[in-house]
C-alpha cells in the first residue's frame, strides 16, 4: 500500500511565557485543531504521536502520549507515542505520522507537540539545556544554551562571506513584524532596525534581538490518508510531498563545518528529490530561524540562493513578501517563540494555512512550501515539503 | 541552593549533579578518561584494527565497528581560531559572565569548541596558544551498600598559554 498523505486541521494555543501547565496548553491547542475543521470527529482519530523535549525536566511527566490522549479526547488505536529530537520533535512526529499513513499503518493521526519550560526557579531551564548538547562533554564546557555556538556560526559567515550585522537585524525586523500580526505569537510588537542594532548584547555579535525567546505552549495538526481527508475537510487539499532528516555528527568537535550545514543540505536534497521540487518552485517556506543567523545560512544550504550569499538575499528582501521565498510568515521562532516540540508542528500548520489560501498574511497563490528545523548541536537537520498537488 | 530534608545531597540543591559526567567505573566505562584526566593527560581511543581516533573516547569504534581499544595521549596545547564571550546566558557553576569560549585547532586532531577560563575578557586572540587545564567539580554522592561514598570529579577547560 502506499498512499497520498494530506494535513486536513492544524491549531496552537497562545505562546509565550504562559500561566499554566504542560497539559492545559495540549488542550489548548487541540481545541484550536478541532474548531479549525468542524468536519473532523476527534473520535475517529486512530493514532497520536506527542512531540516534547522536556516533559521529564520541566513538567516530570514521562508516557506522555496517553495522557496527552486523555486530554485531548482521542482513542488511538493504531499509534500512541511519543517522539523526541528536541527542536525538530514535532517535524519528525509529522513524517513518522505520514509514513504510517502512507504505508496504511494508520489512516488519521494526530501530531501534538508542546512544552512547559518555565518552571518556578527561571534558571532551571539553563541546566536544562545542559543535556541539550552531549552532555558529557559539551555540557562540561558550558555550552547547552546555544547563543554561543550560533555568534561562533555569525563570526565564523562573517569573515568567509561579508555578512553583516545589519543583514541579521533584517531577519528580526521581517519577523518581528510578522508575529506581530499572529495573535498566538509570544511577541506582539513589531521591532525597528534602530532597536534591532541596540539591543542588549548577548554573544557578540548576537543581540537580544538576534535570539528567539524560551516559550511555553503547544500545537497540533491532523494528518489523514487522501480518501479519507476528501471526506474530511472542505478546504483545498494539502499534501505532504516529501521529507528528509540527516544527522552527520553530534558533538561540536565532529562538526564538518560551521557555516555549510552539511546535514541540511542532505536532508533537503532527499525532501526535494522525493517530492520533485526544485528550490526555486518553493513558494513559501518555514525556517528554523532560532537566531538570525540561522535563517541566513538556510537559506544558502536549502538552496534559495547562492552559498555565501544568505546575508545579501535577505537585506534584498528576497524571503520576504514580493520575494522569491517569503519565510517565516508567521513570525518564525523569532516572534512566535520556540516550545521545542511545538516548532515544527507551527510551522506545519502555517504551511498548511499557506497552502489552503486562509493564512493571516497570504502568499498570493502558494502552491508549494517548505519547513526546516535544526536541532541540538547544529547537528541534525529535518525538511518537509508540502504542495497543493501530489509530487 | 540549600534543599533541606534531602540528606543525601547533603544541603546541595539536586541540579548540581546535573554540571558533569559520572566519572566512576560503576557508571562510566570510559572512566579512565577522567583518571588520565587527574594527571594532567587529554586522551582518547584509538581503534587497534584500523588506527581511527575517535572522540569522544568509545568502548566500539565508529568507522570499524571493532571493541579492540586503548588509550592514547592526544595533544595538550591547541591554537584559538576565533573566540565569543557569553554576555547573558551563563549557566549557574560556570561562574561570572562573561564566559569564554573558542574554537581551538588541537593541532590538527580536532576543532573543539573549548571552554577558556582563567583569561580576561578581551584577552584572547585568533592564532593565541591555549592549554589544557583540569579542576576539581563537584563530588558525587554515591551509595556503596549502605555507605555513601564522595566520588571526586574533575573536569578541564583551556586556558591562555602563559
Amino acid at each position: 500500500m502506499d498512499r497520498n498523505v494530506c494535513v486536513i486541521a492544524g491549531g496552537m494555543s497562545k505562546w509565550g511565557v504562559r500561566d499554566g501547565s504542560q497539559r492545559d496548553f495540549f488542550q489548548e491547542a487541540a481545541k484550536a485543531c478541532y474548531d479549525d475543521n468542524p468536519l473532523l470527529n476527534p473520535k475517529e482519530i486512530d493514532g497520536l504521536l506527542v512531540a516534547s523535549a522536556y516533559t521529564e525536566r520541566t513538567s516530570y511527566q514521562t508516557h506522555l502520549a496517553p495522557l496527552v490522549a486523555e486530554y485531548v479526547g482521542v482513542k488511538p488505536k493504531n499509534i500512541c507515542a511519543r517522539v523526541e529530537l528536541l527542536c525538530a520533535s514535532g517535524s519528525s512526529a509529522i513524517i513518522l505520522a505520514f509514513a504510517m499513513i502512507k504505508s496504511g499503518q494508520a489512516d488519521i493521526v494526530m501530531v501534538a507537540g508542546g512544552e512547559k519550560l518555565y518552571t518556578p526557579q527561571k534558571w532551571e531551564v539553563f541546566y536544562s539545556e545542559l543535556a541539550s548538547v552531549d552532555h558529557d562533554w559539551d555540557g562540561g564546557q558550558g555550552l547547552g544554551l546555544p547563543p554561543p555556538v550560533f555568534a561562533m556560526v555569525a563570526k565564523q559567515h562573517m569573515l568567509k562571506y561579508g555578512t553583516k550585522k545589519e543583514h541579521l537585524g533584517t531577519v528580526s525586523v521581517k519577523n518581528r513584524r510578522n508575529s506581530a500580526k499572529n495573535p498566538k505569537a509570544q511577541f506582539q510588537t513589531p521591532v525597528t532596525m534602530e532597536e534591532v542594532m541596540s539591543g542588549r548584547m548577548i554573544v557578540p555579535p548576537l543581540t537580544l534581538y538576534d535570539c528567539c525567546p524560551i516559550t511555553d505552549g503547544a500545537a497540533c495538526l491532523v494528518l489523514a490518508a487522501e480518501d479519507k481527508a476528501k471526506d474530511l475537510t472542505d478546504k483545498p487539499l494539502v499534501y505532504i510531498r516529501g521529507t528528509g532528516q540527516a544527522s552527520v555528527n553530534n558533538m561540536s568537535g565532529n562538526m564538518p563545518n560551521w557555516t555549510t550545514w552539511e546535514a541540511l543540505k542532505i536532508a533537503a536534497h532527499q525532501a526535494y528529490s522525493k517530492a520533485k521540487v526544485d528550490p526555486k518552485e518553493v513558494n513559501v517556506a518555514m525556517t528554523h530561524d532560532c537566531f538570525t543567523i540561522s535563517e541566513i545560512i538556510e537559506m544558502e544550504d536549502l538552496g534559495f540562493c547562492e552559498k555565501g550569499e544568505g546575508g545579501f538575499f535577505v537585506a534584498d528582501g528576497q524571503n520576504d513578501f514580493g520575494g522569491q521565498v517569503p519565510t517565516n510568515t508567521d513570525g518564525g521562532l523569532l516572534g512566535c517563540g520556540h516550545p521545542f516540540g511545538g516548532t515544527g508542528i507551527r510551522q506545519g500548520m502555517e504551511v498548511m494555512r499557506q497552502l489552503r489560501g486562509d493564512a493571516v498574511q497570504q502568499v498570493p497563490n502558494a502552491m508549494t512550501g517548505l519547513t526546516h528545523n535544526l536541532s541540538g548541536f547544529i547537528s541534525a537537520h529535518t525538511v518537509l515539503i508540502y504542495g497543493r498537488e501530489v509530487a | 541552593m540549600s534543599t533541606p530534608g534531602i540528606s543525601i545531597l547533603e544541603g546541595k540543591y539536586m541540579v548540581t549533579m546535573d554540571l558533569f559526567p559520572q566519572q566512576s567505573k560503576e557508571f562510566n566505562q570510559i572512566y579512565e578518561f577522567y583518571e588520565y584526566l587527574k594527571e594532567g593527560r587529554f586522551t582518547t581511543t584509538k581503534c587497534k584494527d584500523c588506527g581511527s581516533e575517535p572522540f569522544p573516547p568509545r568502548v566500539m569504534c565508529p568507522d570499524c565497528y571493532s571493541t579492540n581499544m586503548e588509550w592514547i595521549d592526544w595533544p595538550t596545547v591547541g591554537t584559538v581560531i576565533d573566540v565569543t564571550e557569553e554576555a547573558v546566558g551563563v549557566p549557574l557553576g560556570f561562574g561570572k559572565p562573561p564566559m569564554i569560549h573558542a574554537l581551538v585547532d588541537l593541532d590538527g586532531k580536532r576543532t573543539l569548541f573549548l571552554r577558556i577560563i582563567n583569561c580576561n575578557a578581551g584577552q584572547l586572540k585568533s592564532g593565541d596558544k591555549v592549554k589544557l587545564s583540569v579542576f576539581d567539580v563537584d563530588p558525587v554522592p554515591q551509595e556503596v551498600g549502605r555507605e555513601v561514598v564522595q566520588i571526586a570529579r574533575v573536569f578541564y577547560a583551556f586556558e591562555p598559554m602563559k
